[in-house]
């Protein structure tokens, strides 16, 4: 299942990986690349290694199996040039904190001491760049209480955008919106891969992510698939993953899986 | 000279509650910001049984309270890694020190008033030994504090992200834990282990309800402290009143004052 190699080196380049928790293995036998500027749509059912993944892209979990490089190194190496947006932020209702002030708080933060002026001034212009690239300017000074969601969800990205990294991670970034707020996330982060940014959007909903993603990865009872969305939204893949009969069914430009056995909520 | 800093008690109290309210104050500012307001005051209060247990053993209760505080610190940091999920285990250690501290209390009644003294602190008290001791701790907690600033302030307003980014999130909370501890300890004496919230919890919750930057809350939170510390000491002196009781009244209304207005919006 390994990919072409592409002209420009992978931002991500995984050979028969295998990773998990404790003794059992979330998944194993995974190969993929994923190149500079992609968007990949990562999707699976619950418990599949979607989050798993993550942590062997990000380095927290050593592979048990195969190797994993990120911008051609290991990825504890290349940690600081990975953002990772987690599924959604938990404040208190009184909190006063402002969008702008939450944003900045990444900046440089492997740093110790206290920041100084001339620190202080690049992280001022970072922030009204990261928000102005995901369209959050206005909620530079909106306490984060009062914020909705997807505006939430929105600092979360213009947040993991401070550092200027080149690959993003988001954690299920859709599970707690509404549909117009997930057009709007979906959006912003198809615009960072205009921008050379690698993302990675995990997803149990393939559907709105369809006509963004170049490439789906794929994963469910501890295997993985990848390829473009005809390649691995179809009957014969998503069967050969689950071992059993899958059918998918296309509707209005979104698609449907069912089984015999429930496999996932794709669609 | 005003009349009442003609007198050294008075002087001395000053000096040291200007001291503990600045340190503890602005690191109450992050106990508020990861929701550790339990910790701490547990941390507070564990003192007493460190206090009375060096009683019973003949030695300075001081260096008791700094043991069991330091030391609840470091197992506080190690049962409970999550921050929202640790209030369980603060609360069974909180327990198991309290239980100390009372068969302790039982075991050498004749020293038990030094003991029972650290529940309510006895700032009238404080002597130049004393207000050394406070300089060099205050000036060590919060040149910590700034050296740990920025990592930490990532890691209390997005732990995910923080350890995605390769912050040693675990190690932040445990030196942010004896940070705590030594504030606790050194300040407890002066204003008592149950009263410690007057000074670690309330100008920061008021400030942090109006406030939506860190470095101008921070700001905040050590003038309300002043003010409300040094307010209350005032108040004891002319109304012959307990300084304690006075500053913890202070710290209650400003914490009232700041929420009330949200409150009231909100219904």
């Amino acid at each position: 299942m390994a990919e072409a190699a592409s002209a420009s080196p992978a931002t991500i380049e995984a050979r028969g990986l295998a990773a998990g928790k404790g003794a059992a293995l979330a998944f194993k036998h995974v190969s993929f690349q994923i190149a500079p500027g992609s968007f990949t749509a990562l999707v699976g059912p619950n418990g599949a290694g979607k989050t798993t993944l993550f942590e062997a892209i990000l380095g927290l979990i050593p592979p048990r199996h195969g190797e994993i490089q990120v911008l051609g190194e290991t990825p504890r190496r290349m940690r600081r040039q990975v953002a990772y947006v987690p599924q959604a932020l938990a404040l208190a209702h009184d909190d006063a904190l402002i969008g702008r002030e939450f944003v900045s708080a990444a900046f440089q933060a492997h740093r110790l001491g206290l920041p100084l002026p001339d620190a202080r001034r690049r992280a001022r212009a970072a922030v009204e760049a990261a928000l102005e690239t995901v369209g959050a300017s206005d909620l530079a000074s909106r306490r984060l209480s009062t914020l909705s969601g997807g505006q939430r969800q929105r600092l979360l990205i213009a947040q993991a955008l401070v550092n200027r990294p080149r690959l993003v991670l988001l954690d299920e970034p859709l599970s707690q919106l509404d549909p117009a707020a997930r057009d709007w996330i979906v959006a912003v982060a198809a615009d960072l891969t205009q921008r050379g940014i690698a993302v990675i959007f995990s997803t149990h909903d393939i559907n709105p992510v369809l006509r963004v993603c170049d490439r789906v990865l794929y994963l469910a009872q501890g295997r993985g698939r990848i390829g473009s969305v005809d390649e691995i939204i179809c009957d014969e893949t998503l069967s050969e993953l689950y071992v059993t009969p899958v059918r998918v069914i296309r509707d209005g430009g979104r698609r449907f899986v069912f089984a015999d056995a429930p496999v996932s909520d794709v669609g | 000279m005003p009349e009442f800093l003609q007198f050294a008690f008075m002087r001395n109290a000053f000096v040291a509650t200007t001291l503990i309210a600045l340190m503890g104050s602005l690191v109450g500012y992050f106990v508020v910001l990861r929701r550790q307001a339990f910790a701490s005051h547990a941390l507070s209060n564990i003192g007493f049984a460190g206090a009375a247990g060096a009683s019973l053993a003949g030695v300075d209760p001081m260096l008791g309270l700094l043991l069991f505080v330091m030391g609840a610190a470091l197992v506080m940091a190690w049962t409970g890694r999550d921050l929202g999920e640790r209030d369980v285990s603060v609360g069974m250690i909180l327990m198991f020190s309290l239980g100390l501290g009372a068969l302790f209390v039982n075991l050498y009644s004749a020293n038990a008033n030094a003991a029972i003294g650290i529940l309510f602190g006895s700032v009238f008290g404080i002597d130049a030994g004393q207000i050394r001791w406070i300089a060099i701790t205050s000036a060590g907690v919060l040149i910590g504090l700034g050296a740990i600033f920025r990592p930490l302030r990532f890691a209390s307003l997005n732990p995910q992200a923080a350890r995605a980014q390769g912050i040693p999130v675990a190690t932040l909370d445990t030196l942010f834990l004896l940070l705590v501890g030594a504030a606790a300890a050194i300040a407890v004496p002066v204003i008592g282990s149950l009263l410690s919230f007057a000074i670690f919890v309330g100008p920061a919750a008021a400030a942090q309800a109006w406030c939506g930057r860190v470095g101008l809350g921070m700001g905040l939170t050590a003038l309300l402290a002043l003010l409300e510390s040094l307010g209350g000491l005032l108040l004891s002196y002319y109304a012959n009143l307990p300084a304690s009781s006075c500053i913890a009244a202070l710290s209650f209304g400003l914490y009232a004052v700041s929420r009330l207005p949200i409150r009231a919006l909100r219904a």
